[in-house]
């Protein structure tokens, strides 16, 4: 058994809830931007640019980015606790995890940064 | 992905610029293969959810499923690689 002090919250049940919420927000979020990108092809700057700065998509946007954040978390904190165990790793496998798992934070924190700035620098 | 959102809404010619990387084969290669992905994990997502609302769960109707989502997740990457190219 793995130490569950890594993962997202307080329970398991809240991270169950966490990434089905936020794969609900994904889904709309991706079937939306691909429905629109077939219902318009040969899309031009304008309506692009449009498309961004209208503040419904910048919030959806956002509410997809910082979704795509907890579900990537709990989906990684999931796979780091199938592989990264003792029985692989041994005593050090609490920390790889940690390690790896830090990893994955601040590379989703560093990614919402950037798409607030893109969203809100147009 | 982000780097590209980012130039082609910066300006006209950062549009134009990430629109003409994204035509070369291998940027197509590569965005079909992302999109198969996504589109495999979309639809075995719903299909989880479904099973978590109590349907599906049991052995026949696992492997069902899994033929079914195989078969969907095919169909739209096909879909996919036809809309790209």
């Amino acid at each position: 058994m793995v130490t569950s002090v890594t993962n997202l919250s307080r329970s398991g049940l809240y991270d169950w809830m966490a990434q089905r919420v936020s794969a609900v927000v994904l889904a709309a979020y991706f079937i939306f931007l691909i429905g629109y990108l077939v219902a318009n092809p040969g899309i031009g700057y304008d309506q692009w640019h449009g498309l961004f700065a209208h503040n419904g998509m910048r919030i959806f946007s956002l509410l997809a980015l910082v979704a795509l954040g907890a579900h990537a978390w709990v989906g990684m904190w999931t796979i780091a606790t199938d592989y990264l165990t003792p029985m692989a790793l041994g005593k050090s496998a609490t920390a790889v995890r940690f390690l790896f798992q830090a990893v994955c934070g601040v590379a989703m924190f560093a990614y919402f940064v950037w798409g607030v700035q893109i969203l809100w620098g147009i | 992905m982000l780097y590209a959102l980012s130039k082609s809404l910066g300006s006209e010619e950062g549009f134009a610029d990430v629109k003409a990387t994204l035509t070369s084969p291998l940027a197509k290669f590569v965005a079909w293969g992302l999109l198969s992905a996504l589109l495999y994990h979309l639809v075995a997502g719903v299909r989880h959810m479904i099973m978590d609302m109590g349907i599906g769960e049991t052995l026949e109707g696992g492997t069902l499923g899994s033929k079914i989502i195989i078969a969907v997740s095919a169909v739209l990457i096909v879909l996919a690689g036809v809309w790209i190219w």
